[in-house]
């Protein structure tokens, strides 16, 4: 036993030394080298890019224009998608291993917006930039940059071409509408909304716009996770509490095109007459809508566009330089303003599809 | 006998499992047209011997060789031993319950009409296949719907549905009442008239005397003896001889009983059935149990004594609806089974696998799995005292394992159950209920269970035995109670027993005067 | 006994699971060995071991509750929604009605009790099958998350985010490394020499021969070393981070639900009942509270498991949850534990846990998609069992044990003893 002890006991200052000695030739990331600000970086460097899952066409079309992108710009790439069930637990992982592997800038189209701050927290300690891509990240201070279509815009465009619409078909007022938003965990949900109130609100107070069930609070027209059954089902709900008499529904304010056609299919299924509708994203199957006279509008906004602009922001980093932004007031994240660059959207009827989608090989051959 | 040519020979096979050489050297050689029996205790290798000569260890797995028809054989799985003419039917049955007779006699062998099943000749043939083993059943009738003994008749239907020439049974009558297995036996001596040649395994030695016409005696893994049962005038006791390697002068141990007072007893207990809510399983029972007494309880399968343990121990069974137990004069309650153990209760089951141990467990846990305050402060167990009390067991009982951290499902049965028996005595009990002790145990360890039970009576405490077997309660017991459906029928001590007298209270619903 | 069986044999203890265990941490070695060279080394850098903590010590610790609702012969579906549930109700909580964030984790681990507590009344007392009451919990307690989240995402104070997403401070001198980490490094090596010690001193009581001196060096070297090498990485990440605060919740529970499940009567227990429910019933087990107190424990452990994610999230948020049961069943069972329940250890679970979880990790350094990943995860999965149950129909537990085993001891281990021998012990045990 004795001998036994001797040993243990040897054992255990063998490694109370060998912590000590590993101790001595020590330095440790981030001492000494905090606090400089990043000044730009190798050009063949890694830039992550942390996206949501694959279950809309825009992300996975954003995913390939990034990953060509960066190559083309001479930067090594990794896009990562987040799983379909396991979203956000996906994400907070893919985004340490870019941490990790030694990113130097991260690009994140967030799940969940607001769960996300200790990756971001992570990757700005270990140097990285973090560019917020089409969706604000809240609750960090460390985010650096945002970038996106201008959304309050888009909100404002859609209460205009709402309105636009509605005129057409009935030159006066009283017009009688319903309001949909989007998911209430997709911060841009509420800046859509938003904008299109900054432009219907003044004439729902003088009465010439009519709400018809009511229903004005954000809350009461959300759609949980952008799903197209659950706008369906409450523009189902909403036609026979509100219009089963012969009241008529003009115009309804969709915040996209799935959710738009949704509406659509439900008012089409009531035998009501078609209002109209406005979207966003300007997908497949709206511009075929709206150019059969369905869907009213929809919103371009060129995801070719936003993908360039944010590698002309990389670019700009990876030389040391600061990029370029041309909003540092509106978006604050709940703990500071993210200074952020801001694309136009475009509005897209009949009128101007075959104008607006001239450069887009998909979409072109449908306005012909 | 020995006239006829050899049909089956296996030469010097040896089978090694990993830790233990379960076949050495073992020679087997069978003739054609004879009964051949196998003998040997638990754990000498008759079923892996068997397993070797239908395929289920494939050649190549074994070492020696086999020898049928003249040609050697080397089966790789049992399809190819079955091609051969060599079935094997085992002691637990390979029959589909919700399927019927014709369904499981062609099961995996049906005959085919293009690449449909053709039922018609399936039925014509299994009802002459039930002609032959003397069935007469629907052949539509589903297995569940038949009893035991003819679902044994099956099997052996399903064998000649495979055109068998040899037929090896292990343990087929261990299951079947007193008739039906007279009926499987005439059936097999019926065969033997038609050339088909028989293995036979089996406990039931005074089965074997009468029906086999050579015996081969395993022990350890090894061959003792080939006896031919009429030349060599085998009897029961001759066969014994050779499966324990010594002569059993007496089966049971010698023993001066040392009755003291009355301290167990249990008034008017009556139990209801747990479902069938109009029957009674115990009616009024009344017994007492003295200090240092052996109490028997004979009875048919099913006549209650197993309810009337499990009620009595913590209502393990049924719905107590009256009765009182007392102890050394007071009244004590028995709700739980916890609180039967706090009283000084034991019951050691019938079923040692289903319901008297955690197979999965190792020896030492299930040793102190009924009592583990004993070993425990506080709620944690002390390691060292679990091993301790485990081994001082280990020795007392003498139950063989390397080392009493093996696994239960390791054992044999004997020393399983005498891993049950160290689990409860562990308990401290003054009163152990031991349901079937020696159930599918050899001969030796019956004899050492007895010495437990003997043991633990001259210690005082009060032992209750219920057992099928007459001989070994008249054997063992220093007073026997009779039951019959749930009554008792009588009380009868030990110098009046005979099995006669047990057999009439055993099947009466007249109580007997006591 | 040549010395390689004795290392083997001894090395992890010596149960009859050890060959599984073994072949499981022998996996573990392999992937992080494999990946650590696909990803050119990146795999064990600090800052990854410490991220890989961080991000799956709430799924070892839903692994842990697991293991006892399955070792007694349950499951348990629906922990990702119960720590979904809590984690909205303790947000709500601060959120609404400012309760101070420790008061919080207390409502949180309350609430979670409460909600085990109904699903072990279900089981254990109705005797509805667990799969059916959890299956139900997964509804319930779903919806019950966006009822009261509105399906929204709810942010959690700074405090609060210390369980999922906080370090050991920076004290003391300057040693270029965190000296709280260095100081548990060294509390843990002493503490396996201490056990190694008690383990040796309890076999010379038990009067068994304890493994040579040598193997006792060799094992303590071993698990000194991989202390060593763990805590320099861990206490050798950035300025700020160390050892995360919910990896020493994960190791803390480690230890005492080991020490539970081996050591104590009611963990054993759980064994019993799920290894032969009647026959542990007859042993004077009470069935119902040990079933009832698995689904409570494992309530318990979901809520904390949810806090740690919400707090690490910084964020209660409608996704919470969401196929983690998966995760924590498969853990489980990689780990060595049986489907029909009465065999799985803590550390297997931990251990197979950690297999999916490096071999997750490291195929998103690698670049792999999600995709691809879930579809490794389930092969491995398959594999693992599979290989489980191929080596039991053998009747082995490893390869390696195969290989072994026949030289471990000669001849037949149950030879008859003739009865007439005299006893070789004569004494009757002390206990009875």
């Amino acid at each position: 036993m004795y001998k036994f002890l001797t040993k243990a006991v040897a054992v255990g200052s063998v490694a109370v030394l060998a912590l000590g000695a590993a101790a001595c030739g020590n330095t440790r990331e981030g001492e000494g080298t905090s606090g400089d600000a990043p000044k730009g970086f190798a050009a063949d460097s890694l830039i992550g890019v942390a996206l949501p899952s694959k279950t809309s066409e825009n992300w996975v079309l954003a995913g390939d224009l990034f990953t060509n992108g960066l190559k083309e710009a001479g930067f090594k790439s990794d896009v990562q998608y987040a799983g379909a069930s396991t979203t956000v637990a996906d994400q907070q992982g893919q985004i340490s291993s870019m941490v990790t592997k030694g990113a130097k800038v991260i690009v994140i189209g967030a799940t969940d917006a607001a769960q996300l701050s200790t990756q971001v927290k992570q990757a700005k300690e270990s140097g990285a930039v973090v560019i917020a891509y089409d969706r604000l990240i809240t609750n960090t201070g460390d985010l650096d940059y945002y970038i996106a279509f201008d959304n309050f815009k888009v909100g404002q465009l859609q209460g205009q071409a709402l309105l636009d619409g509605m005129k057409a078909k009935k030159a006066t007022g009283p017009w009688t509408i319903e309001l949909f938003s989007g998911s209430p965990d997709d911060n841009n949900s509420a800046v859509f909304f938003n904008g299109a109130m900054d432009v219907l609100k003044p004439l729902i107070d003088k009465g010439e716009v009519v709400v018809g069930s009511g229903q004005k609070d954000i809350k009461q027209t959300a759609i949980q996770g952008w799903k197209a059954e659950g706008a369906q089902q409450r523009m189902d709900s909403l036609l026979t509490s509100t219009y089963t008499s012969n009241k008529t529904l003009d115009g309804v304010l969709s915040p996209n095109d799935t959710l738009a056609r949704a509406i659509l299919t439900s008012v089409k299924g009531a035998g009501k007459p078609t209002p109209v509708v406005t979207g966003q994203d300007s997908e497949v199957e709206s511009v075929k809508s709206i150019m059969a006279g369905q869907q009213y509008s929809t919103i371009n906004k060129d995801t070719r566009k936003l993908v360039a602009e944010t590698i002309t922001m990389i670019k700009a980093l990876q030389t040391g330089g600061t990029p370029q932004v041309n909003d540092t007031k509106t978006y604050n994240n709940g703990v500071k303003v993210v200074p952020s660059f801001l694309l136009p959207p475009v509005i897209v009827t009949k009128a101007n599809a075959a104008e607006a989608y001239a450069n887009d090989p998909k979409l072109a051959p449908l306005t012909k | 006998m020995s006239a006829a040519p050899v049909l089956l020979e296996m030469r010097s096979i040896t089978k090694t499992f990993p830790g233990v050489k379960a076949l050495a050297d073992v020679n087997l050689v069978v003739r054609e047209g004879e009964i051949h029996a196998i003998c040997g205790e638990n754990g000498a290798g008759k079923s892996t011997l068997m397993k070797v000569l239908s395929g289920v260890y494939p050649y190549g797995d074994y070492s020696g060789e086999i020898r049928y028809r003249g040609e050697e054989a080397r089966f790789g799985d049992i399809r190819a031993s079955e091609n051969s003419g060599i079935v094997i039917i085992h002691q637990e049955l390979a029959l589909i319950p919700g399927m019927s007779i014709t369904e499981n006699i062609f099961l995996g062998n049906e005959p085919r009409k293009g690449v449909a099943i053709d039922w018609k000749t399936a039925q014509r043939r299994a009802l002459e296949l039930m002609k032959l083993v003397g069935l007469k059943e629907d052949p539509d009738t589903l297995i569940k719907d038949i009893g035991v003994g003819k679902q044994q008749l099956i099997e052996i239907a399903k064998a000649f549905a495979k055109d068998v020439k040899l037929l090896i049974l292990d343990e087929p009558t261990a299951a079947l009442n007193e008739s039906d297995s007279q009926q499987l036996l005439d059936l097999l001596r019926e065969f033997k008239t038609q050339g088909i040649t028989s293995i036979i395994i089996s406990h039931k030695l005074n089965e074997i005397e009468a029906i086999a016409d050579s015996i081969t005696i395993l022990r350890d893994g090894k061959t003792i003896e080939t006896l031919d049962v009429k030349a060599d005038g085998v009897n029961e006791d001759r066969i014994v001889r050779g499966m324990v390697g010594r002569d059993m002068s007496s089966r049971f141990p010698d023993y001066t009983p040392n009755v003291g007072e009355v301290f167990f007893e249990v008034r008017d207990w009556t139990v209801r059935h747990p479902i069938a809510h109009d029957r009674l399983v115990c009616k009024q029972a009344n017994f007492s149990v003295r200090r240092g007494e052996v109490v028997g309880f004979a009875g048919l399968m099913g006549a209650g004594r197993t309810e009337l343990a499990m009620s009595l121990f913590g209502r393990s069974y049924g719905t107590w609806l009256s009765g009182q137990v007392f102890k050394d004069g007071r009244q004590i309650q028995l709700r739980t089974v916890s609180e039967a153990i706090e009283n000084g209760l034991a019951y050691v089951s019938e079923d040692r696998k289903a319901i008297g141990l955690n197979l999965l467990d190792d020896i030492k846990t299930s040793i102190v799995a009924a009592k583990p305050a004993k070993i425990a402060r506080h709620g944690v167990i002390d390691e060292v005292a679990e091993h301790r009390v485990a081994e001082e067991y280990r020795q007392e009982l003498r139950i063989k394992t390397p080392s009493v951290d093996e696994g239960i499902s390791k054992l044999s049965g004997g020393n399983q159950q005498k891993v049950v028996l160290a689990k409860w005595m562990f308990t401290d009990p003054d009163l152990l209920i031991l349901d079937e002790p020696t159930r599918g145990i050899d001969v030796g360890a019956k004899f050492e269970i007895y010495g437990i039970i003997h043991r633990l009576a001259e210690q005082g405490k009060g032992v209750v035995v219920i057992s099928s077997e007459l001989p070994e309660l008249i054997g063992l017991c220093d007073r026997i109670y009779t039951v019959f459906e749930g009554t008792i029928t009588g009380e009868v001590a030990r110098a009046d027993a005979d099995p006669e007298r047990l057999m009439k209270q055993m099947t009466t619903t007249k109580k007997m005067p006591v | 006994m040549s010395g390689l069986q004795d290392l083997k044999k001894n090395l992890f203890g010596g149960t009859t699971s050890v060959g599984r265990q073994f072949g499981m941490i022998f996996t573990l070695v392999a992937i992080v060995l494999l990946f650590q060279v696909l990803t050119d080394g990146l795999t064990l850098t600090s800052g990854n071991l410490i991220a890989v903590v961080s991000q799956y010590s709430y799924i070892l610790i839903l692994a842990i509750g697991m293991l006892m609702v399955i070792v007694a012969g349950h499951i348990d579906l629906s922990v990702g929604s119960v720590a979904a549930f809590t984690g909205i109700v303790v947000a709500k909580a601060i959120q609404n009605f400012d309760v101070p964030w420790p008061l919080g984790i207390v409502l949180g681990l309350v609430v979670g009790a409460l909600i085990g507590a109904w699903q072990g009344f279900w089981v254990a007392y109705i005797g509805v099958p667990a799969f059916i009451v959890t299956l139900a919990g997964m509804l319930l307690f779903r919806g019950g998350n966006q009822f009261i989240g509105n399906a929204d995402t709810v942010p959690v104070p700074e405090g609060f985010r210390t369980i999922g997403a906080g370090y050991l401070p920076e004290v003391g001198p300057a040693t270029g490394y965190n000296n709280l980490t260095l100081l548990l490094g060294l509390i843990g090596c002493l503490a396996v020499a201490w056990r190694e010690w008690q383990a040796r001193r309890t076999r010379q009581e038990m009067g068994a021969e304890p493994a040579p001196l040598w193997i006792s060096g060799v094992r303590l070297a071993v698990m000194v070393g991989v202390i060593i090498f763990a805590t320099l990485r861990f206490a050798g990440g950035r300025v700020g981070t160390s050892l995360p605060v919910s990896g020493i919740i994960l190791i803390g529970l480690v230890l005492i639900y080991s020490f539970y499940t081996r050591n104590t009567v009611s963990g054993r227990r759980i064994y019993a009942v799920g290894g032969n429910a009647r026959a542990a019933e007859l042993s004077g087990v009470k069935l119902q509270r040990v079933n009832f107190f698995v689904m409570t424990n494992m309530g318990i452990l979901a809520a904390l498991a949810g806090m740690i994610f919400v707090a690490r999230s910084a964020a209660s948020g409608p996704q919470d949850g969401l196929s983690w049961e998966l995760d924590a069943i498969a853990a489980v069972f990689i780990g060595g534990a049986a489907v029909s329940g009465g065999l799985g250890t803590v550390s297997g679970s931990i251990v197979g846990g950690l297999v999916m979880a490096l071999l997750n990790n490291g195929l998103q350094l690698m670049g792999v998609g999600v995709d691809l990943v879930q579809m490794i995860k389930g092969l491995v999965l398959l594999f693992a069992v599979a290989l489980d149950v191929y080596n039991k129909s053998q009747g082995r537990f490893s390869v390696i044990d195969s290989i072994t085993r026949p030289f471990r001891r000669e001849g037949p281990p149950a030879a008859p003893v003739p009865a007439d021998v005299s006893r070789p012990n004569d004494k009757t045990p002390a206990a009875s």
